[in-house]
């Protein structure tokens, strides 16, 4: 029973991460209208920045905002190269958008397994971690870490801040109009390149913050973790019902316990296969996702 | 300002979709304070025109004047703050949003006062005042097509674009709407209308234009063209 808690705590905090990532891929699909199975790659990027910043400056605060800057300025950079295939939006086909995303993966894995710490995986310093500092919370055999508090605290506080931005503001308003009508948006007035524009800004922020968190989180990052993250945002995103904010929150932390689980009672080292062999069950029983997509 | 002011002038106006040519050589206006129908069948042009003119579509050639200022090529965002809005075909409110935010996004570009516009909907529309927070999808056909009107009205338009208002309403609803429109004329809108269901636009028309494949074919008063026997015979079944 000490396990099961423990690893369902476990869980909630990596499941917190899967549920930022999800969200900003959600978003961009359902906003700025592309497929973005890159978009982990690019928080991973942001953690790399985030270390190199703290190796150099010896600073965890100048590093968290490094990281959370370079989210935002690639996210940035890279709008226009999907706003220009988007230009000319519904006789456009959405695939092209893949490819773009692709072969930025492709090309950001390789510069940061070629650049970086020369190839090898990096590791945050314990004064962002709090790994020198113990458990926070150690009752028998369940111990809460500093960091698995933060990024689940964090990370609920961020949902719950795309939330209100998604429902209770004037940008998420027209986020959402586009979102369920983008050519009916378009006719009451909603500038659709500008607003998908902000998308961008706003996912750039929540991958950031996902950066740092993970950074926290995790205490280390490789080259390969974009993509491993990636396969499993696009998986929870279809499982959940693609473009389905609610959903993806769902089985994002689902996911999160399921890997926990098998972590905790089974072989670690199958916690993926497992995990991917569930979610391919599920797709097959509920081919157009659990929740619906809304698309 | 005189009675005889064009508030939407087209001159020549020319619209393609690739190699189909989807208006030709248009020419048109609206006074302030008219109600100008645009009759036609299915194809004929009605929904490029008002498209064009909201600045969703950018015209081959030609020249479009609204309120004297030329807007050909004008983005759609631009032109509702100039004071135009389109009430599209099928209604065009998002069904999983809200009554409340669907208005509100007919507001999008300016939401100063939207508090006191939302009350004076309310007014007009006291189904959807009580209906405010469920979404649109839940609404009938009726209410729908009212929602769509009034979410052009928290635009604060001087001229709005009515695009098959009847279309899939009951006779009787169809009634509604044509006489929520009547008034909205009497208040001061100018109406731009596109209609299938001739006989009951002209009849609260001032005046009409007969398109057929792109082309304006005729144009007169509204009482012209209900006594024109091509008309008749063509659209009224008569």
């Amino acid at each position: 029973m000490e396990i099961l808690i423990a690893q369902i705590f476990n869980g909630l905090s990596i499941g917190s991460i899967y549920v930022l990532l999800v969200t900003g891929f959600n978003l961009l699909l359902l906003v700025a209208m592309i497929i973005h199975f890159s978009f982990p790659v690019v928080v991973v990027f942001s953690m790399y920045i985030s270390w190199v910043v703290m190796t150099l400056t010896g600073s965890v605060t100048l590093g968290v905002v490094g990281g959370i800057a370079s989210a935002i300025i690639v996210n940035m950079i890279t709008a226009p190269m999907f706003q220009h295939i988007m230009k000319d939006r519904g006789s456009v086909d959405i695939n092209a958008t893949m490819v773009i995303s692709m072969g930025m993966g492709m090309v950001i894995t390789d510069i940061l397994s070629h650049t970086f710490n020369q190839g090898f995986p990096i590791a945050f310093p314990d004064a962002l971690t709090g790994n020198d500092q113990g458990a926070l919370i150690s009752v028998g055999l369940v111990s809460i870490s500093r960091g698995q508090v933060l990024t689940l605290v964090i990370g609920v506080l961020f949902v719950a801040f795309l939330f209100w931005l998604l429902y209770k503001t004037r940008a998420g308003r027209a986020f959402r109009a586009i979102a369920e009508d983008p050519n009916g948006a378009k006719l009451v007035g909603i500038p659709l390149l500008k607003t998908g524009f902000q998308s961008y800004a706003l996912t750039g922020i929540l991958g950031g913050v996902t950066a740092v968190l993970m950074a926290v989180l995790l205490g280390s990052a490789s080259a390969g973790l974009g993509d491993q993250l990636g396969h499993k945002v696009l998986a929870v995103s279809i499982i959940a019902g693609l473009g389905n904010l609610t959903g993806g929150l769902i089985i994002g932390l689902l996911l999160g316990i399921l890997e926990a689980i098998i972590q905790g009672y089974l072989a670690g080292s199958w916690s993926n296969a497992i995990a991917f062999i569930v979610m391919l069950v599920v797709i097959l029983a509920k081919p157009k996702g659990v929740f619906g997509s809304k698309l | 300002m005189a009675q005889n002011d064009s508030i939407l002038k087209i001159n020549n106006l020319s619209v393609a979709y690739g190699h189909v040519q989807a208006l030709n050589d248009i020419s048109l206006d609206v006074k302030r304070g008219e109600i100008v129908v645009l009759v036609g069948a299915n194809g004929a042009g009605k929904t490029s025109i008002m498209e064009t003119v909201l600045g969703a579509n950018v015209p081959v050639s030609g020249d479009i004047e609204f309120k004297g200022m030329h807007i050909g090529g004008v983005p759609v965002d631009k032109n509702v703050r100039n004071g135009m809005f389109l009430v599209p075909e099928g209604r065009g409110v998002f069904s999983s949003m809200t009554v409340m935010d669907n208005l509100l996004l007919g507001a999008h570009h300016n939401l100063k006062n939207s508090t006191e516009k939302l009350e004076l909907v309310f007014e007009s529309f006291p189904v959807l005042g009580e209906r405010r927070t469920q979404v649109a999808g839940t609404l009938s056909g009726g209410e729908r097509q009212m929602l769509a009107i009034a979410r052009a009205l928290m635009s604060s338009p001087e001229m709005i674009m009515v695009d098959e208002p009847s279309i899939g309403l009951a006779p009787i609803i169809v009634n509604d709407i044509f006489e929520i429109l009547v008034n909205l004329n009497k208040e001061g809108y100018s109406i731009l209308l596109s209609e299938q269901n001739v006989y009951k636009a002209l009849k609260i028309a001032h005046r009409g234009y007969v398109l057929e494949t792109g082309k304006i074919t005729k144009s007169g008063t509204a009482e012209e063209l209900l006594n024109d026997e091509a008309v008749r015979e063509a659209y009224l079944g008569a």
